[in-house]
């Protein structure tokens, strides 16, 4: 006993309609398989963690219940920085007129 | 590529300059992906005419290379490396074994037997 193709072809439609595949029948290329990946962006954009906050805004935050937090790295860069000016060693101060331009020869 | 950096810095990790490129990629692919995805859905599909497909081609080849996929290269979120990365933890082998013997890997132990 042998089902006519005609028949095969309309079960394969009912069966695509049922569970919402694509009705192709002669395997045409039809791009479809691009349509159903999932965008892979917003994974790849999650791999290197976020910064949160940043150490002022911590500070921020606690600044109405009167509460102070010590930023212990900038601390530790402030005595640096005054130990470099206690031995001369510091940033030189900023000039008041804009340097003047060599001229070129 | 300065014009796909994030204007104000938003990593939360070990930063050098690769890493900022590596996530400037990553958020410029975000960006254009469903654009990418179209493109590649018009030249795949068989049924469209020649010329809509060669300009889909063309368009697809002439976007910018920090939106594209193969661009992008898992790093060492600790050190940066490129090399020798495991995908599982995100780190490199070495900072990998160092924070597993710190017991900093919940589940992660020294095999022994």
């Amino acid at each position: 006993m042998s089902v006519p193709r005609a028949r095969l072809l309309q079960l394969m439609e009912a069966r695509c309609k049922l569970f919402e595949t694509t009705f192709n029948p002669d395997g045409i290329r039809a791009g479809n398989k691009i349509l159903r990946q999932r965008l892979k962006g917003p994974a790849l954009a999650g791999y290197y963690p976020r910064r949160i906050w940043t150490m002022q805004e911590f500070q921020a935050e606690f600044r109405d219940l009167h509460l102070l937090v010590d930023d212990e790295k900038e601390l530790d860069r402030f005595e640096h920085v005054s130990l470099l000016k206690a031995r001369g060693k510091g940033a030189p101060k900023k000039k008041n007129s804009a340097p003047d331009h060599k001229k070129k020869k | 590529m300065s014009m796909f950096r994030a204007k104000k810095f938003d990593l939360g990790c070990f930063t050098n300059i690769k890493i900022i490129r590596d996530h400037s990629k990553r958020k410029a692919f975000e960006a254009a992906e469903p654009e990418r995805q179209a493109l590649r859905y018009i030249i795949r599909n068989t049924t469209l005419p020649m010329r809509t497909r060669a300009m889909a081609q063309l368009q697809l080849t002439q976007m910018h290379c920090y939106t594209r996929p193969t661009q992008i290269r898992n790093r060492c979120v600790l050190g940066g490396k490129g090399r020798g990365v495991l995908r599982a933890f995100k780190m490199s082998r070495y900072n990998f074994r160092m924070e597993a013997l710190a017991g900093n890997l919940p589940g992660v132990k020294k095999a022994s037997w």
